[in-house]
């Protein structure tokens, strides 16, 4: 009896062992959880592009170097991305753009409907139901304008690359030696 | 709804189990058309499509109605062309790395001499010149524009008032759904979320959320987060000088000292956060002009 019940121990303590080994060995992942995410060939910003990753796309971190992470997608690439521009969790369907929860459309779909209407948008300036209701209670046109151009700003991402490096802010600061 | 939906829910599981039969012949019972199963399980996924989100377009419809009620009440977009682009750049560089960063963010800064920020339902986001004019860099600039942004991803406006239920469910809002009496329901719901942006301010719970939010986006997009706790160090010492506070930061959003605290605990998660931009020079050069 007492045999069995040790060897019982041993073999639960055996499984614990290699469940945590399991556990340690295991790769951790991240997913891409911002527009404009570049894997990059070194751990810096002004480094060669490997592969431009989407939002929700899962990597798997193989090396960390502080705000920098060496990362492997599910294509077998690897490279480094900023540690800002992905999480510990995957961005939600609709976080990601979706506009449905669990019934809305696939990511891509919706983001394709999001530039939709935003490019129709910079035509047209307020949207027809907007437009409405400006109408019906009489808003006067001097705010409907100034909305208009409010709407009509619009901000590249190469702008917004440059604004960033300018500022040395985040992905840009080690390289330029600091954010401050 | 969704309360329905459970009761629905709880109501087929027992009278699948009060049966002895069980769950395999409650399961039968659900392909026969003429079942009370089958018409329950049939009734549940009305309310299920029924109680789906607001889609986008119609989240900026109602966002954009709301901008023109709040451009109205504080003023027009100051006439600087250079500093509109500005905020536009920090507004976007944070709206990139918050929990909704698919949807186009707009920004702007309205010539208003009361200290306040306000999100609209879709991304459209307005700081008060009197607000920048105390700030002292870029990060808190960014810190401001992320809690708004907070705001946004969070649908928060949206989830405060029990009429903007009116919207869901009704499909894309388009200029003729505004008119007539759809068009009564549309005006006061957009009224309702006036109340609450302008007057009484989002709960309080919201509030919190959207300064952790700020925080966290900063971080991830390079700037000091302690920023956020500088902001509203600043708007503290302009409570306790200020004898107007109506329509500030001070009156729609729960006890400063409190917010502080709890983003000071908060700050524990940056130990590195000293080390990020706060950008003063560029913030001075640009947002100082008058």
């Amino acid at each position: 009896m007492r045999i069995t019940r040790s060897m019982t121990r041993s073999m639960v303590a055996v499984l614990a062992l290699l469940l945590a080994a399991s556990i340690a060995m295991a790769e951790e992942k991240r997913w891409v959880s911002s527009e404009g995410t570049a894997l990059k060939a070194e751990a810096s910003a002004t480094s060669e592009n490997v592969a431009d990753l989407s939002v929700g796309t899962e990597v798997a971190v193989v090396e960390s170097g502080g705000r920098w992470l060496k990362v492997r997608t599910s294509a077998g690439k690897e490279g480094w991305v900023y540690a800002g521009r992905v999480s510990e969790t995957p961005p939600a369907a609709e976080v990601a753009g979706g506009d449905g929860g669990i019934f809305g459309d696939s990511m891509k779909s919706s983001q394709i409907k999001t530039a939709k209407a935003d490019s129709a948008r910079s035509i047209r300036g307020l949207s027809p139901g907007a437009a409405q209701y400006a109408k019906d209670r009489g808003t006067p046109e001097m705010y409907r304008k100034s909305l208009d151009v409010v709407l009509a700003r619009k901000v590249s991402a190469k702008e917004l690359k440059a604004f960033l490096k300018e500022g040395k802010i985040g992905e840009y600061a080690q390289v330029q030696g600091g954010g401050k | 709804m969704r309360l329905i939906l459970s009761v629905a829910l709880i109501t087929l599981s027992i009278s699948a189990t009060s049966e002895s039969a069980g769950l395999f012949d409650s399961l039968q019972k659900l392909t026969d058309p003429a079942s009370k199963e089958r018409q329950i399980l049939s009734g549940s996924s009305q309310v299920l499509s029924s109680s789906k989100e607001i889609d986008y377009p119609t989240e900026r419809t109602i966002g954009e109605s709301l901008a023109l009620e709040g451009l109205q009440r504080f003023g027009n977009p100051v006439k600087n062309e250079a500093l509109q682009r500005y905020v536009n750049l920090v507004g976007n560089a944070v709206a990139t790395n918050s929990k909704r960063a698919t949807i186009p963010y707009q920004f702007a800064v309205l010539d208003s001499p009361v200290q306040n920020a306000f999100a609209v339902p879709g991304g459209v986001i307005f700081v008060s010149r009197a607000l920048v004019s105390i700030l002292e860099d870029e990060a808190e600039l960014a810190a401001v524009l992320a809690h708004e942004v907070g705001h946004v991803s969070a649908k928060h406006a949206l989830k405060s008032t029990q009429r903007a239920q009116f919207f869901e469910g009704v499909g894309t809002i388009t200029a003729a759904s505004v008119r007539g009496d759809k068009g009564k329901k549309f005006a006061s719901a957009i009224g309702d979320m006036q109340a609450v942006l302008f007057d009484k301010g989002l709960d309080k719970d919201m509030e919190f959320e959207a300064d952790l939010a700020a925080m966290e986006t900063t971080y991830r997009t390079g700037y000091d987060p302690s920023a956020m706790i500088r902001v509203l160090e600043k708007l503290q010492k302009l409570e306790a000088s200020s004898t107007n506070k109506k329509g500030s930061w001070f009156s729609t959003h729960p006890p400063l000292a409190e917010r502080i605290a709890r983003l000071q605990a908060q700050l524990q998660k940056y130990p590195d956060h000293s080390s990020l931009a706060s950008v003063h020079d560029r913030f001075a050069k640009t947002a100082k002009v008058k």
